[in-house]
């Protein structure tokens, strides 16, 4: 709580669970091809009626329900599981700076989907390609930074060498790839949403749930282990396979995200950073707050990604050059939050 | 409750912890006493469990203490570490709620009444204002009280506390220990404390054990136990008992 008012703390929550819908809505709107609100209405009216059916061209109900609808689902459900993972991981290490692109999930998580896009087609779901080299990768981090010392700069050393083996397999992949797969394998890794549709909402919205409802539940423990293995103990807690379980689940979220969309940086490093400025260090708080203003994050960012320009840039580009700046702003600001 | 401990055997590099057979009283407050490395601490965290893979038996009320589940076995023994590297800065009474843990299913969350607890709990050891403050804001004496609290709010009969007047003035160190002693006489906590400061050892512990290189060189009623020649045996320097105002204190 850190001394911030209930009050204050009850409008923040109340703004942050509004502006998802509001961005929403908006996305809906806009695009290569803008609809009005009116339209939109009446395009999902028609779901539930069939009477003024004939007024909405087969094109509106098209882009909205087949492409934008999935599109927004997946970018929020994307924001949330990548934020909560973040703010989890942080928790876990004690270390603000950590996130699941630091710690070797994404690029794991990255090798494993691209495998399975290149060389086993529908043989093997890309999902659980991707949770498997994701665990694999993280765990080669804990298991290597704990032989050199296992303090925050070996983590953050081996998450870079781990980071770096797993995207040389991956530059490997596409070099055995045919130019067909390269290219929407190249644009997918860039982090974008342009290939989202309900399919892809289907195998991975329940996966990044799944993750995300453990965390939630977790949130109090996350206090707990946050002030360190042995006052954990002390308070009753099993570290070992609490840590674990967290492990999993983080990994759970984040690679089903990745394998939807591919790599989308910075959003589980600066998102837990705002709830933190906004709602103080208590997870109780910082765990749902990261799902909301991650998610409307990333539909934001996706938003400028495809609204800006007559052509999609990658919205991973985009956090990039959104998450920066603020990550510098923020590090200034909220000396106070951390040691 | 009574701790006996039998047999205990604890090593790692360089470093073996032997205690053979010894007992601490139910509602008393013992001090284990002895130089730097001498195992202090690493018995401490053996009797709760932070250091685990010892050999020999912990009995709390005839109940073995491997055998209990952790949440269990910090409704009974609370620790109070000696230093913290606290990371993210909680506020004081967040920090203090998470005593309550050991209580709390992964479906439950603190409830009035565990905040009510805590309040109580900062009152009691005289910081109540403090609640909205951030843990990293205090002093180190401050942050003791503030674990203390949290202690507290744990509800535990056995507490077990690691150099709780390190790094205080005198003033702190005397508002510690006398907090420490109403503890055991107001609440009847079981103490288990260890300590540099052999005079307010003396002063406010009714069972001292002394422990050097692991081993446990002698224990007993403070009265009772504490001598010029057990202080030689232990600190391997001549100290002096001398009797002020009714108080014996240590020269060196």
């Amino acid at each position: 709580m850190n001394g911030k008012s209930n009050k204050r703390i009850k409008i923040g929550f109340l703004l942050i669970i509004i502006l998802p819908v509001l961005v929403s809505i908006i996305s809906l709107l806009i695009g290569s091809y803008p609809i009005s609100f009116k339209d939109v209405l009446k395009t999902f009216l028609s779901i539930f009626s069939s009477a003024g059916l004939k007024e909405i061209p087969e094109v509106y109900r098209d882009i909205i329900l087949k492409i934008r609808l999935p599109r927004i689902i997946l970018a929020l459900t994307v924001g949330a599981s990548l934020s909560v993972s973040g703010a989890s991981l942080q928790a876990l290490f004690r270390n603000p700076l950590v996130n699941e692109y630091i710690l070797g999930i994404s690029s794991g998580a990255a090798f494993g989907a691209s495998l399975s896009i290149v060389f086993f087609g529908k043989g093997f779901p890309v999902e659980l390609a991707s949770f498997i080299f994701a665990f694999i990768a993280f765990y080669s981090v804990l298991f290597i930074a704990k032989g050199t010392g296992s303090d925050v700069i070996s983590l953050l050393l081996t998450g870079v060498i781990v980071t770096a083996f797993f995207t040389s397999l991956l530059t490997m992949v596409e070099f055995l790839a045919n130019p067909y797969s390269l290219q929407s394998l190249f644009f997918w890794l860039m982090g974008s949403f342009s290939l989202a549709g309900w399919k892809e909402v289907l195998y991975s919205l329940p996966f990044m749930f799944i993750g995300m409802t453990f965390l939630f539940l977790y949130r109090w423990k996350m206090n707990v282990l946050s002030l360190g293995d042995e006052e954990a103990k002390a308070l009753g807690l099993n570290v070992k396979l609490e840590k674990l379980l967290i492990m999993i689940a983080t990994t759970i979220a984040t690679s089903s995200a990745i394998s939807a969309t591919g790599i989308i940086g910075w959003v589980g490093l600066i998102i837990p950073h705002i709830s933190r400025m906004i709602f103080g260090v208590d997870n109780r708080k910082v765990i749902p707050a990261s799902a909301f203003i991650g998610a409307t994050f990333l539909l934001l960012a996706d938003d400028f990604s495809r609204g800006i320009t007559s052509f999609e840039i990658p919205v991973g580009i985009f956090t990039s050059i959104i998450g920066i700046p603020f990550f510098i702003y923020f590090l200034k600001k909220s000396g106070k939050l951390w040691a | 409750m009574k701790v006996k401990v039998r047999e205990l055997f604890f090593s790692y590099p360089n470093f073996t912890l032997k205690v053979k057979d010894l007992n601490f009283e139910s509602s008393k407050i013992t001090s284990i006493v002895g130089p730097n490395g001498a195992g202090k601490s690493t018995f401490l965290k053996c009797l709760c469990m932070i250091n685990t893979g010892w050999k020999g038996a912990v009995l709390i009320n005839g109940e073995d203490l491997y055998g209990m589940k952790g949440s269990k076995r910090a409704q009974i023994i609370g620790y109070v570490p000696q230093e913290q590297n606290l990371i993210f800065n909680f506020s004081i009474i967040d920090f203090v709620l998470m005593g309550r843990t050991p209580y709390l299913n992964l479906l439950s969350k603190p409830s009035k009444k565990d905040l009510e607890m805590a309040e109580e709990a900062l009152k009691f050891v005289g910081i109540k204002d403090y609640k909205g403050r951030g843990i990293l804001e205090l002093s180190s004496g401050e942050r003791r009280l503030v674990l203390i609290a949290r202690t507290i709010v744990q509800e535990p009969e056995i507490l077990l506390m690691d150099e709780p007047t390190s790094f205080l003035d005198p003033k702190h160190e005397i508002e510690i220990m006398e907090l420490i002693k109403s503890l055991s006489a107001k609440m009847g906590k079981t103490v288990i404390l260890t300590l540099h400061n052999l005079d307010l050892a003396i002063k406010y512990s009714d069972n001292l054990v002394f422990m050097k290189e692991g081993d446990i060189v002698g224990s007993g009623r403070t009265q009772e136990v504490l001598s010029e020649e057990i202080l030689e045996k232990v600190y391997d320097i001549k100290m002096k008992i001398v009797e002020i105002n009714g108080h014996r204190v240590i020269l060196r």
